[in-house]
């Protein structure tokens, strides 16, 4: 994947297919949990490929890994889309109220760092850190679904994230 | 942890999607200033990355790739400029085997192309009936001609189809300043008010989301605002109105 990075960079377009036949499908998965709607997924991930050519040159292997980074533009794109379209209105009301917060947890692999630092955060604060980063919740959003005062979230996101760093290094 | 508190909250709720619009950009225009800054939001994407893995994979329509390969075709890849390598070596075409190699090549693949071509040709004459009935199916019922107020400069158009697909197509190029995005409005109903119906950071052929909104319709206006990165906050637009017009039946 890394390499596929390189050779767009270089502006190689197969390159950039293969990356498209190997991660697309995934991508638009990522991008429905945050936009619901199967149109708007489809827009965030074009519009991720587009940012991945035109941007393949700034991702620097010593980083990071070329997943890591490659999920990053579709989540940012994703969330952009989301923060435009206004999401929470009508229809998809359902929706949200169906997302289960473990649900992304207990499909992580039992091996998984991540997993194991997660459980350990209690519940409910251990929450906030899916809802926003498996489906793009703000904190007001995040405050409105778990009933506590903006305050709150934002030190549970504090505390999650600081005992989540300190538990995986 | 060698990095301040606050700067590894920065790192990671740019990671989780949890800063607002301004604090998105003063932290995206770190990242390229600042190293010790990137290596945490890296270190943060992958702590996190696992949970990328556990969304279920959704098959893309079939259109998506056409879509992505358009998109890129106007804009090319951050190639980086090559320098004159060979110009810097003091030697002459004449004295270089390998160019005398390749041009050996070239000359027999273009007779090989050269056929090629010449099928090609024949086939095409077949295919382009298909494709002008197809091109006729095409062609817009609503278009709307984008117009700066006070220059009166033409800065897009807005085509509309048959089938409800809108597309934005730019006709010039627009400066966004950093931190900033092109937002494109409709307004068919004043008691509705604005819908973004997209958003981009630089002037490309857009394919514009109306499918929740109602038929376009004869002098539905069209507009494009200059706006936070991320688009408007607040669902109408706040910034200025760089092109606007309304949509007008085609002939």
């Amino acid at each position: 994947m890394s390499a596929a990075l390189a050779r767009c960079a270089a502006g190689d377009r197969a390159a950039l297919q293969v990356i498209y036949d190997s991660e697309a499908a995934r991508m638009i998965g990522v991008a429905r949990r945050i936009l619901f709607r199967q149109d708007l997924a489809e827009e965030a991930v074009h519009d991720a490929f587009v940012r991945i050519w035109q941007g393949a040159s700034g991702f620097d292997p010593q980083r990071g890994t070329a997943r890591g980074w490659l999920y990053a533009v579709v989540r940012n794109r994703a969330l952009t889309i989301h923060r435009a379209e206004h999401r929470y209105d009508g229809a998809d009301e359902s929706a949200l109220e169906e997302i289960d917060c473990e649900a992304a947890i207990v499909r992580l692999p039992e091996t998984s760092a991540l997993r194991n630092c997660l459980e350990r955060i209690d519940r409910p604060r251990r929450d906030v850190v899916v809802l926003a980063y498996v489906h793009g919740m703000s904190h007001s959003e995040l405050a409105a679904r778990l009933k506590v005062p903006l305050g709150t979230v934002k030190s549970w996101v504090r505390r999650s994230l600081f005992s989540l760093q300190e538990c995986m290094g | 942890m060698s990095m301040h508190d606050d700067d590894q909250a920065m790192a990671a709720n740019l990671v989780m999607g949890l800063l607002d619009a301004d604090e998105q950009a003063a932290a995206e225009r770190r990242l390229t200033e600042d190293a010790a800054f990137a290596d945490a939001v890296s270190a943060w994407r992958e702590r996190l990355a696992d949970l990328d893995a556990t969304a279920d994979p959704v098959a893309p329509g079939s259109g998506l790739w056409t879509r992505i390969t358009e998109s890129i075709q106007t804009t090319p890849a951050s190639v980086p400029l090559r320098d004159g390598q060979s110009s810097a070596r003091n030697v002459t075409l004449w004295d270089n085997i390998r160019f005398w190699r390749a041009a050996g090549l070239v000359g027999a693949s273009a007779a090989v192309l050269f056929a090629i071509v010449a099928i090609g040709a024949v086939v095409a004459s077949i295919q382009l009936r298909g494709d002008l009935v197809a091109l006729a199916q095409r062609k817009p019922v609503y278009v709307a001609v984008l117009v700066n107020d006070t220059t009166r400069e033409t800065g897009a158009i807005v085509n509309a189809f048959a089938d409800g697909r809108v597309e934005l197509i730019p006709l010039k190029s627009i400066d966004v300043p950093a931190g900033r995005t092109l937002q494109v409005w409709t307004l068919w109903d004043r008691t509705v008010g604005p819908k973004s119906i997209g958003l981009t950071d630089q002037a490309r052929t857009l394919q514009l989301d109306l499918q929740s909104l109602p038929r376009t319709i004869q002098d539905q206006l069209f507009e494009i605002t200059l706006e936070p990165e991320g688009g408007s906050p607040i669902g109408r637009p706040t910034g200025p109105i760089l092109f606007k017009g309304n949509a007008a039946r085609a002939m």
